[in-house]
């Protein structure tokens, strides 16, 4: 029944997505293009910290993505859609390399060792000119950008795919073994899952989803370079929207990147008149989000609706 | 699933009914759009060129004609996302015909494709890597104001080369970052052009703590000059360093940085002998124009409006927004007040004016630019705390480079 | 290649001692509360402030100021420790993470506001002075003083952890919260004294910064990373770890910028390949304890 009911709103979600563009005004479009890819990172960073896995690395997984399809549409000008596949696959090829290599790593040791292998390819980028550009960036061969209509239809199926993706995970069989990650791998073990392997197999999944994003932004800006592509801001983005949303949720990433998006927005929108005032505000939100709602807007809302605390509001972590 | 449609709901509706654009305004406005980085890493570039734009309105009364001036600032907080959204919503959802910013290249460059898609008149005061010029130079609504980077190389080289003589080496240091790479090609080309050897060509990381290594390395070669391509922080760096280390080179030349203020205070006794190159520094003894006095003043009386309004000296953005944003406006004037591109960009092309930065007319650039405004430059040295200009000729306040000096 | 090695013993070992004034102030306070202070770098950035305004209005040496940063830091780090991160101790450590995180965005923007984003520096007499070791080996003596400094640092710090009393309860509660606890030790408190001393560690760092590096109101970040990659190298809960730390990388980056063709380019990124190297031979670090859960 919920399966039915969750196939339901995807499948409207997309008939949203690919309708809706049509009829908004164009920079409101363009605003859900951003969206878009902060859900893609959001909901990424979040299937892999369901499995315990704190990633301060998604620049990197989003720069390469980013890089890749600017490259590879420059050099065979092959369309934007078609980019995501080689992009997709070097995303999770990066993705099952580092979760290989970093095999005894845990917690904030594996963190840190997914925060230099990131900076560690933004220096790549930067010193290979021959191949990037270098700091001078590269252009996406204009003759052929989607319009903005597509561009936005096109991100938001994605964003909607990987929020059923992760929404499918969190129905299968997988759930508990990711739950269990977050606990103890040999707990894992008794559920018949290779924690090894799944391990891979999540970093790889939440490696591909996150340079899809890069993806789209290399398509939608249409110039990409290296202090831009591997910003440490999207690592930071990719982690504070699941938190101010809800950590270990579906929706939490989702209502997340939203509530960001939409402050960083109307801070810069209503605060522009002088420097840095936008993001002051946007800090002090954070700040007080955090005191505020430990468990996220997602907590927040079940437990206006439900006096006891459900699980998912409350992380296993927690001590 | 509940929570997660109606809270999506919500929050999207809300702010979709926020940001929607707003009613359209009465008819006797014009809308100039000024996307600019006035928070992140280019937060000064940004501050500065609105203070530029903001008094050049000011000082031209708010209005052109019978109609009101209305600048639309844009922060693009330095992130190329959001400099696309910005374009966006003033080109699309605003409407606006006219376009002044941004300032820092990678800003500029990811409106690009954006701006494209309307072509509206767009004045660029800054992007001074040619950059854009090698991808939009050609487009006839591209108005390029302030000089790109390769005028420098150009003045550094003939005024180094008219007053050193023949045969001097010179060692090159460049960041890693989008400054130093664009400007090597042309420094070496024009250094090269004019006889200079270059001996060492070593890069810096943007922003390291130690630049000792690479110092070490051209310490060996013993060069005439030493000439660092680099930006303002590392500005700073590399002349403390250089200093400190005694590397007893005799001359030494920068780029933008040894005109700033802060770069001179940052720097102390160290920057004693750099030479800089800019389209504008305050002891700089330009004319008012004669049509257009009130905008373009004496430089003097310039730059103590300025000052009075802002409580610091105008750098090379303030007064280059400034003079861009003026000539926009005269020529909206000059068309008529009317809130098409077309005419406006035809007066444009008219303009001849003398301004604080040199004379202003578009003209095609040297490496291909359709409409490019200036192309004066001024070579000036760090002479006793104060600024010794050696060109060009007319502005000519001492007639030899002195050596730079070191740790005792 | 004598002079050469010589000359990256002495350069490893001066950029050494601004890289262990970097990170043992954050080593500090992640050692105790295990929490990784976002804010860090912006905290130094302030106290390269207050020694800039301290200088320029007051005439006051940034090696004197110092000492008044230290304290302001101090209690600004106190403060800042009971008035946020104290009421989210029990929550998931990411959402320290975020917290830390989003009082370095505020910290940092105040200051855009305040003093925009010009370029600034202190410039006593001595950060323009140095001494030739050899014909071409130039020591600095702003760097000289920030080594010594650095050393007096360490030492103070290390002689409070082991013989004072409070220094004392500080270990036990970095290696073992709950024992401590039942010994008696008020947590929290030493919580937010390890704050409150990191955070003075941290001002005092940007008094000296002040004259060897630009300042400005985005220094924190770099200086934030750098640090965070020398504690991990280190070992998190050691400070004699992260003065190892701070060496190796110091020496590391040195090395391949003058052996190497355009080397201070890829130093940095040699410097993370590393980080990743001794994290995968040794997951806690060099000389770290903290198990593999932290």
């Amino acid at each position: 029944m919920i399966a039915v009911r969750g196939w339901i709103i995807i499948l409207g979600s997309l008939v949203v997505a690919l309708v809706a563009p049509h009829f908004l005004p164009p920079g409101f479009s363009d605003w859900l293009t951003r969206l878009s890819t902060l859900i893609l990172v959001a909901a990424s960073w979040n299937m892999m910290a369901n499995a315990g896995l704190i990633s301060l690395g998604h620049s990197g997984f989003w720069g390469l993505g980013a890089y890749s399809a600017a490259l590879l549409a420059n050099a065979f000008h092959i369309p934007f859609w078609l980019s995501i596949v080689p992009a997709m696959l070097l995303g999770a090829f990066f993705g099952a390399c580092l979760a290989y290599i970093t095999g005894r790593l845990r917690g904030l040791f594996f963190a840190i060792a997914t925060l230099a292998t990131s900076e560690a390819l933004r220096v790549v980028a930067l010193m290979v000119p021959k191949l990037t550009g270098g700091a001078e960036g590269v252009f996406v061969f204009d003759q052929i950008r989607p319009d903005r209509i597509t561009m936005t239809s096109f991100s938001l199926c994605l964003a909607v795919a990987t929020v059923a993706t992760s929404y499918f995970l969190s129905r299968s069989r997988y759930q508990y073994a990711l739950r269990a990650m977050r606990d103890s791998e040999s707990a894992v073990q008794m559920l018949g899952v290779n924690p090894a392997r799944f391990r891979i197999g999540v970093t790889a999944l939440s490696g591909a989803i996150a340079s899809c994003a890069g993806v789209i932004t290399a398509w939608f800006t249409g110039y990409i370079d290296p202090g831009s592509a591997f910003d440490l801001k999207i690592t930071i983005s990719a982690q504070i929207a699941p938190l101010f949303g809800g950590l270990y949720t579906v929706t939490g990433p989702v209502v997340g990147s939203i509530a960001i998006l939409a402050l960083s927005e109307l801070t810069r929108l209503y605060f522009n008149y002088s420097g840095g005032v936008g993001l002051l505000v946007y800090g002090c939100i954070l700040v007080f989000g955090v005191l505020m709602m430990p468990s996220g807007l997602v907590g927040l809302w079940k437990r206006r609706r439900k006096p006891v605390v459900t699980d998912a509001a409350v992380p296993a972590r927690a001590k | 699933m509940n929570l997660s449609r109606t809270s999506v709901m919500v929050a999207l509706s809300v702010f979709a009914a926020v940001i929607s654009p707003a009613p359209s305004r009465a008819e006797d406005t014009i809308k100039i759009g000024a996307p600019l980085s006035l928070s992140g890493k280019f937060v000064s570039y940004g501050a500065a060129a609105k203070r530029g734009v903001e008094m050049a309105v000011d000082i031209y009364g708010g209005k052109v004609g019978n109609k009101k001036i209305e600048i639309l600032f844009r922060d693009t907080q330095s992130d190329p996302q959001v400099a696309v959204n910005s374009f966006t919503q003033l080109l699309s959802e605003e409407k606006v015909n006219f376009l002044i910013g941004p300032i820092a290249t990678p800003m500029a460059m990811a409106g690009l494709p954006a701006w494209r898609r309307t072509r509206a008149l767009w004045v660029v005061p800054g992007a001074t890597t040619p950059l854009l010029e090698e991808e939009a130079g050609k487009e006839p609504m591209l108005f390029h104001t302030f000089p790109y980077g390769y005028y420098y190389h150009l003045a550094l080289a003939r005024s180094l080369r008219e007053k050193l003589g023949p045969g001097k080496t010179v060692a090159i240091i460049y960041s890693d970052d989008a400054y130093g790479r664009e400007h090597l090609p042309y420094a070496q080309k024009y250094f090269t052009q004019e006889g200079f050897k270059i001996v060492a060509e070593e890069l810096v990381r943007a922003g390291a703590t130690d630049l000792n290594p690479v110092l070490a390395k051209i310490r060996r070669v013993k060069p005439d000059l030493l000439l660092g391509l680099v930006q303002t922080t590392d500005g700073i760096q590399l002349t403390k360093q250089v200093y400190v280390q005694r590397l007893n080179i005799p001359y030494l030349v920068g780029t933008a940085y040894p005109q700033l203020k802060q770069w001179q205070d940052a720097s102390g006794e160290a920057q004693e002998g750099w030479v800089g190159v800019t389209t504008y520094i305050p002891g700089l003894k330009a004319k008012a124009d004669p049509k257009y006095p009130k905008l373009f003043m004496d430089s003097d009386v310039w730059k103590a409006e300025f000052t009075k309004r802002y409580n610091r000296e105008p750098e090379f953005i303030d007064v280059g927004a400034y003079v861009s944003t003026c000539m926009l406006l005269i020529a909206i004037e000059n068309a008529g007040a009317v809130d098409d591109k077309e005419k406006v960009a035809e007066e444009l092309k008219k303009l001849d004016v003398h301004t604080m930065i040199g004379r202003g007319h578009f003209e095609p650039s040297l490496g291909g630019t359709l409409n490019q405004a200036f192309a004066d430059v001024v070579v000036h040295q760090r002479v006793k705390g104060a600024d010794a200009i050696l060109y060009p000729k007319e502005f000519e306040t001492a007639d030899k480079f002195e050596q730079a000096t070191y740790a005792k | 290649m004598a002079s050469l090695i010589f000359q990256i013993v002495v350069d490893s070992l001066l950029l050494g001692g601004v890289y262990t004034l970097m990170a043992v102030g954050l080593s500090l306070a992640f050692g105790v509360t295990r929490i990784i202070n976002f804010a860090h770098g912006d905290i130094v950035m302030y106290g390269a402030y207050a020694a800039f305004f301290a200088f320029v209005s007051l005439n006051i040496d940034p090696l004197l100021s110092l000492l008044f940063v230290a304290i302001l830091g101090a209690i600004g780090g106190y403060l800042l420790f009971k008035l946020t991160l104290d009421r989210i101790l029990d929550a998931p450590g990411i959402n320290q993470v975020l917290l830390t995180f989003g009082l370095g965005l505020v910290l940092q923007n105040v200051a855009v506001i305040l003093w925009t984003g010009d370029e600034r520096s202190t410039t006593p007499s001595y950060a323009f002075d140095s001494w030739f070791l050899s014909d071409d080996i130039v020591v600095a003596k702003g760097r000289l003083i920030a080594f010594g400094l650095a050393v007096a640092f360490v030492v103070l710090l290390l002689a409070w952890l082991r013989w004072s009393e409070l220094g004392r309860a500080t270990r036990a509660v970095s290696q073992n919260r709950a024992a401590a606890s039942l010994m008696g030790i008020n947590v929290r408190a030493m919580y937010a004294l390890s704050f409150g001393l990191s955070s003075s560690f941290g001002t005092a760092t940007g008094a000296i910064m002040s004259f060897l590096l630009p300042i400005t109101p985005f220094m924190g970040f770099p200086i934030l990373v750098k640090a965070f990659a020398i504690i991990i190298l280190g070992g998190l809960d050691s400070i004699v770890g992260t003065v190892i730390g701070a060496f190796l990388l110091a020496t590391a980056e040195t090395t391949i910028a003058y052996v190497v063709p355009q080397g201070i380019g890829w130093a940095e990124g040699v410097a993370f390949f590393l980080l990743v190297i001794v994290l995968i031979v040794r997951p806690t670090g060099i000389l770290g304890t903290v198990g593999r859960d932290a």
